[in-house]
């Protein structure tokens, strides 16, 4: 999809050495150099063509095939230099000359590089478990798309739909309850559980987002049964001058723009950074008609406090707020079974306008997000590290319907969930070899519908609390790396029901469960160009509230859902096997096998009844446990045909069967295969790391479903063409980087199994963006 | 390590202020359903009068569906009449669709050899509505009569005006099948 290379810089040491007493002992010394070797971290060879810019002098250098660069004729002052390079954010440091100056810089080109998804293959794996990210620059450029859409790109990773603008990830087959998002540390707390609600995460306050892959790590909360999502700011660069960097797009679906400001400086006292996004898009355009009521809004602000208080003791403060409006296309909103079936025989859905429209009518999405969080670092001596982290989230969610009477200004669902999360995390080092990392976290969420929505609510009031202890160790035996763990998770559920009889009674529920999770797992690193991990876990999920106690019409997907009170325990054992590697420095690859056991699978089953009241037939779904397979492999591989031409291809192939009654499992992803050819010219006059790439996407027709499992045929396969032309121009005192970007070239009408628009509405059509960000 | 106490001390107060919360008992929400529709006929050259009742409480006993029996070759004028009979006494619903008359119609969809059902009133800009109709019966027949109300159906769509549903759109707010013996 993204057409960045890879290349993050981890570190970059600078290791000034003195080359000799000056000869003259003037106050104005001007005859000084820097100079330097790029060394690639990961391989430890020379990198080409890193530029490198003296901002102060409006000079720079790129460095040679020995990775050597040189800038010359330079006064004794204060320097700030920007190293970058192609597909990566440039990166500042602040030099104070006073003598020549020699320096090392160690960029971590990832021994694999595969677009903008940085594989972490380190020599020194800091787990057993995959973990694959997208950089801040790819971030950046996709500043448009939400947390799900921008995760696409990892191969293994889906999106669950509801139209464009709602959608939250699946990875290997795995959503919802199952999956933790974790933002700057925190388990996202939320309606994690409906469709079509979205993480309420703003991409753009990270400058690292992570996908792992294996069961959850066991450090983290949440429900370790699926894999995790992580959203990472960054630490303030120790940096005293203010810097940050604003960012602008637009685009031609939905009249799209959008604005993010970053700024930050470091001082001692203490250290701040602020970051804000707008948002703003109309009614989004299928191939042949608009969209009507697709737009969406939203407006975030993060602050970012870092103090440090004496050499051992660190502290950092971070707020965000996520506000967002979302439109959910009005064809869309179906009173009941025979209003669906009338639907599938449209071309066109109901309600769609021969004309843009801006505005978000009905039915909307109101959502609010708020996070705080205190932590603080403690390092007891060099081996032994404290870290406290005590934070909280409110999130209230109004979700606005088609109503009778004046109701519409009323929500048909709002609930607010308030959380609390305290968390305290010891690590020692015995030797360089062997760590032990552990801890102990305590989570408490209180659920509180509001009765003003005038309907009896789908999932009822509830408090919970979950108290957990883990530990982890690791340990490195000259090529290989181990990691054993362990965790165990308390939980106390609270949940006030009404009953379903007149008048309306509170049916209480008390519930205790324990969940246990162990996980083990080894790399081997025979040398530099070869990795191979495996990792097997097994892990425990008690039932969510929703599966309990569900009970009433959900109107997104025209339903009724009902909960099961005696629901257990789900029970998975999931192992991973990954190769990763390179031959030549042409050729690299990563590949992922998965095998997903999972025993007592809490699903939503379509039952044979169907319920009658007066507003129609709806189809009923129960939650019901089966025994459950999931497996499938995920691939990577990157071919540089030449020193500009590089070629990538990407391929997720997943199967998942309920194996107690022997069908598939439903919202499995279809299987992928992305392909793509970028071009590469280092600079060209004021351009620097011009980068075209052409994008060719296709996804299979998800075939593995019974026609009974679902109300329409599956959509057929697509493809889509897309393309991209970046690149950074030096500026005098800045950096600034255009971007023009154009998704389904061919204006491809399509349906995606994933997306419960499609039994409305064909998919987005062309889109042309462009993009420019200034670094200052 | 002083500082460092009395971060410990601040999260540790904090912590324990939190995990006092205790939840209190919900309100149950008014609900604003429909739970009732009454479709009368009273024939126009006197007669009896036929009751067809579709009451649907939602406390979990399911719908209770009071059928009738009409003369045939006879015209009835229809009424519907819409309640929430959860409160007491019961709140009339007709009023509200009254109110919004442009934003709803009703359908008839007969399944009854020889019955057929017209508009007898229209809303504001002069379309259909359907609270009241004219039903004619032709010989003894018996079947279903499917009465659905559609909120904000486009009223301008091909056949909508004559009760054809198939175009009408927007979402069903009822749906009621009824069991019609014309004797």
């Amino acid at each position: 999809m993204y057409s960045n290379n890879s290349l993050s810089v981890i570190t970059v040491l600078v290791v000034a050495l003195f080359l000799g007493l000056p000869l003259f002992c003037l106050s104005q010394n001007c005859s000084l150099s820097v100079s330097g070797y790029v060394i690639d971290s990961g391989i430890d060879e020379p990198m080409t063509d890193v530029h490198i810019y003296l901002e102060e002098q409006q000079v720079g250098a790129l460095s040679d095939d020995k990775g050597y660069f040189e800038i010359k004729e330079l006064c004794e002052g204060h320097y700030h230099l920007l190293i970058s390079h192609i597909g990566c954010e440039p990166q500042r440091i602040y030099l104070d000359i006073h003598q020549d100056t020699l320096l090392r810089l160690e960029l971590d080109h990832s021994s694999i590089e595969l677009g903008s998804v940085v594989i972490s293959a380190k020599s020194t794996p800091a787990s057993t478990q995959n973990r694959q990210s997208i950089n801040e620059q790819s971030i950046s450029d996709n500043a448009s798309q939400n947390l799900a859409n921008m995760l696409e790109s990892i191969s293994g990773v889906s999106t669950l739909k509801n139209g464009s603008g709602i959608s939250k990830p699946v990875v290997h087959g795995l959503y919802g309850n199952r999956i933790t998002i974790l933002n700057n540390g925190v388990a996202q707390s939320g309606q994690q559980w409906g469709n079509d609600h979205s993480p309420e995460i703003d991409p753009l306050v990270a400058n690292k987002i992570s996908v792992i892959k294996g069961v959850g790590s066991l450090e983290y909360q949440g429900a370790n049964l699926g894999s995790i999502v992580t959203v990472e700011p960054k630490k303030i660069d120790k940096e005293p001058h203010l810097h940050g960097r604003g960012s602008l797009f637009l685009e031609s679906n939905g009249l799209g723009s959008g604005l993010n400001l970053q700024v930050q400086q470091y001082n001692p006292v203490i250290a701040w950074k602020i970051n804000g996004t707008f948002k703003r898009s109309g009614d989004k355009h299928s191939a042949n008609y608009y969209l009507r009521n697709t737009g969406n809004q939203e407006a975030n602000i993060a602050l970012q406090l870092e103090k440090a208080f004496s050499e051992k003791f660190h502290t950092d403060f971070y707020f965000s707020s996520f506000n967002t409006i979302l439109g959910v296309l009005r064809g869309a909103h179906v009173g009941n079974i025979t209003d669906l079936e009338f639907a599938f025989t449209r071309d066109e859905p109901y309600f769609t306008e021969d004309h843009f429209i801006y505005s978000i009518d009905l039915p909307r999405q109101n959502v609010h997000h708020q996070l705080a969080k205190l932590h603080g670092k403690y390092l007891i001596d060099d081996s032994q590290i404290l870290n406290l982290t005590l934070a909280t989230q409110i999130n209230s969610r109004r979700e606005f319907d088609v109503r009778r009477g004046s109701r519409s200004k009323f929500p048909s669902m709002s609930i607010l969930q308030l959380s609390a999360f305290a968390e305290g995390k010891y690590q020692k080092e015995f030797s360089k070899d062997l760590v032990l990392k552990t801890g102990a976290q305590l989570n408490i969420t209180d659920n509180t519908n509001d009765p003003e929505t005038g309907i009896l609510p789908l999932i009822p009031d509830f408090l919970s609390y979950e108290a957990a202890i883990y530990a982890l160790l690791n340990k490195k035996i000259d090529k290989w790396f181990f990691e054993f763990g362990g965790r165990y998770d308390y939980v106390y559920q609270y949940a006030l029901v009404f009953s379903q009889t007149l008048p309306r009674d509170i049916l209480r529920y008390n519930n205790h469960f324990h969940n246990t999770n162990v996980s083990s797992g080894f790399t081997y690193n025979p040398n530099h160009d070869f990795s191979l991990s495996f990792n097997a876990g097994y892990a425990s999920r008690n039932p969510a509230i929703n599966e309990l106690y569900s009970n009433g019409l959900h109107q997104g997907v025209s339903g009724i859902e009902l909960g099961e009170k005696t629901l257990r325990s789900e029970h998975s054992l999931k192992t991973t096997l990954a190769a990763n590697g390179h031959i030549k420095e042409k050729i690299s690859f990563e590949t992922l096998f998965y095998f997903q056991q999972i025993q007592d699978y809490i699903f939503l089953n379509p039952q044979d009844e169907i319920e009658v009241n007066i507003r129609g037939a709806f189809p009923v779904f129960k939650y019901e446990q089966a025994d459950a397979q999931l497996y499938g492999f995920d691939i990577n591989t990157h071919y540089q045909i030449s020193k500009p031409l590089g070629l990538k291809f990407t391929y997720s192939y997943i199967k998942g069967k309920d194996i107690s009654n022997n069908l598939p499992l439903i919202n499995i992803p279809a299987n992928n295969l992305t392909a793509s050819l970028a071009y590469v010219i280092p600079s060209w006059k004021k351009f620097e790391d011009i980068e075209f790439e052409l994008t060719n996407r296709y996804v299979f027709k998800q075939t593995d479903i019974l026609p009974e499992q679902d109300f329409t045929t599956t959509p057929d396969a697509y493809n889509l063409i897309g393309f991209q032309l970046a690149s950074d121009i030096q500026l005098a005192q800045n950096r600034m980087r255009v971007f023009t970007k154009v998704d389904n070239l061919l204006n491809v009408a399509y349906r995606d199994y994933l997306n419960r628009q499609r039994y409305f509405a064909d998919d987005l059509g062309i889109n042309v963006k462009f993009g420019l960000s200034l670094t200052f | 390590m002083k500082q460092f106490n009395l971060f410990f001390l601040f999260l540790a107060t904090a912590l324990l202020l939190v995990t006092g919360c205790k939840k209190d008992d919900p309100e149950p929400p008014e609900e604003e359903i429909i739970t009732t529709l009454i479709y009368t006929l009273v024939p126009n050259n006197g007669g009896a009068t036929a009751t067809f009742r579709f009451l649907d409480l939602d406390d979990g006993s399911g719908p209770v569906i009071t059928n009738g029996t009409l003369e045939a070759n006879t015209t009835y004028t229809g009424s519907i009449e819409l309640l929430n009979e959860q409160e007491s006494p019961a709140e009339d619903i007709t009023e509200e669709i009254m109110l919004e008359d442009e934003e709803h119609q009703f359908f008839f969809e007969s399944g009854v050899a020889g019955l057929s059902v017209a508009y007898a009133d229209t809303d504001g800009d002069g379309n259909p509505l359907g609270l009241t109709s004219t039903v004619t019966t032709g010989a003894a027949a018996s079947g279903a009569l499917k009465i659905t109300l559609r909120h904000e159906p486009d009223k301008n769509a091909d056949g909508v005006s004559d009760g054809n549903i198939t175009n009408a759109g927007g979402e069903t707010d009822i749906e009621v099948t009824f069991n019609v013996d014309v004797q």
